[in-house]
């Protein structure tokens, strides 16, 4: 005891220097945007580097699982994919003149047990990934990019309590605000939808057109409970999604190819 | 010994504010200002008593930045350079170093001069590091140290002179 008590007199200085260095760091991180940012890309290429390794190694020992995996994902998709343009024709035409571009990236670490979930995949600006994207998956939405490095990019999850997406009625348009309570996994909240619609339990909630992010039409859930407001005013649904995004292996990353154009229209 | 105290406040709190409102709005050449407030450092008279010269170097910077908006640079820099005056103080003067002040009759010019150049020179150094940080910007940051360090210098002699002549 007493020899370590001598060490820490001994090295008291160089122990100081470094508690205080730490501290300034803090400040530093604190007061200035650059600084932070530089401090929040390392620690993104850091924990994506760690995060592809041990998801690479994983990913070997269960390969014959995932191609199962993958192979009944694509068989979902192509039976959605046929029965969306069957039904709204007529929307598809707005959505090719949209021009919205589909990639395919792999999920290299996922979280949806915090207030606020994020994503890595291991696509980034090499492969043509921007900030502010959609990213979907094969039965509904998963996120919006928010960050991105040569190789990775990160994904602000739906299960964010931040995010706010636009989402409306399959039946009939009526459209609000989707976000995310922050407990059940599965259970999200639609809000602003006016008393003037109807709803039921059952009905499909799909993404509104007016987000710059995802096409309309892409399926999210069914509305599982509503509460009507005893005066005018907007109801309280609660929706349950179709996908589990606790087990989620391969996106979709929609890029809006005309997304300046809008952007310059709303700053105008 | 008291009197040495509170001459080390007074110069403390003088410094401070005279490169917070004064100094560092000089912008010579549209980016040098020099800082003087290492002065400080540089003339702290208790030798053993380097842990002591940490926290003061630390507040310092902190209080430099607190004062003039900074992003937390100068408290980096005047921190590390008040845990290294030690070192450097061993290097330019040799084992020996009983020295109050670093500025005492006994040791040579050219010895003083180093020590003086040394602690400009790695201050400086950290400071821009810290600043730009950044490789991209090596340029930036040698030349930043270089022309800073010169006018740094010239004052902080000029003042020691002018510091010798009270004593």
């Amino acid at each position: 005891m007493r020899q370590l008590i001598n060490a820490i007199l001994k090295y008291k200085n160089i122990l100081i220097y470094l508690g205080l260095l730490i501290l300034s760091f803090v400040f530093l991180h604190q007061r200035s945007l650059y600084h932070h940012s530089i401090f929040s890309n390392a620690s993104l290429i850091l924990s994506s580097k760690f995060n592809l390794i041990g998801e690479n190694f994983t990913k070997y020992i269960d390969l014959t699982e995932q191609n199962e995996k993958l192979l009944a994902e694509n068989k979902k998709l192509k039976v959605l994919e046929l029965i969306q343009f069957g039904e709204h024709s007529n929307k598809s035409k707005v959505l090719d003149s949209f021009g919205f571009e589909v990639s395919t990236a792999r999920i290299i670490k996922n979280s949806y047990s915090n207030a606020r979930n994020y994503l890595l995949i291991d696509k980034g600006y090499k492969d043509g990934m921007e900030v502010e994207t959609g990213v979907i998956s094969s039965d509904g939405v998963i996120g919006v990019i928010n960050q991105v490095t040569s190789n990775f990019s990160s994904v602000l999850s739906i299960l964010h309590r931040d995010l706010k997406i636009n989402a409306g009625f399959k039946k009939n348009g009526a459209y609000g605000t989707l976000y995310w309570l922050g407990n059940h996994p599965k259970i999200m909240k639609l809000d602003d939808v006016s008393t003037l619609n109807t709803v039921a339990v059952g009905d499909t909630i799909v993404t509104g057109g007016m987000s710059d992010y995802f096409p309309y039409g892409i399926p999210i859930g069914t509305v599982i409970n509503y509460k009507k407001p005893e005066r005018e005013g907007y109801y309280d649904i609660k929706v349950k999604l179709f996908s589990n995004l606790t087990q989620k292996e391969f996106v979709y990353i929609v890029k809006n190819k005309k997304n300046d154009q809008l952007k310059q229209l709303k700053f105008e | 010994m008291n009197s040495d105290n509170v001459i080390s406040v007074f110069q403390f709190i003088f410094l401070l504010f005279l490169q917070a409102f004064l100094l560092n709005n000089i912008n010579l050449f549209g980016f040098i200002n020099p800082n003087l407030y290492l002065l400080f450092i540089v003339i702290f008279r208790l030798n053993d008593n380097s842990t002591l010269l940490i926290f003061l170097g630390f507040l310092m910077g902190l209080l430099l930045d607190l004062l003039t908006q900074g992003s937390g640079g100068h408290t980096i820099a005047s921190l590390t350079i008040a845990f290294l005056r030690p070192y450097i103080i061993k290097f330019s003067f040799g084992v020996n170093y009983e020295i109050p002040m670093g500025m005492v009759q006994g040791t040579l010019y050219s010895q003083r001069l180093l020590y003086l150049i040394l602690v400009i020179f790695v201050h400086h150094l950290v400071l821009f590091s810290i600043i730009y940080f950044s490789f991209d910007n090596i340029i930036t940051i040698i030349k930043n140290t270089l022309f800073t360090s010169f006018f740094t210098f010239i004052l902080i002699y000029i003042s020691l002179g002018l510091f010798k002549e009270k004593k």
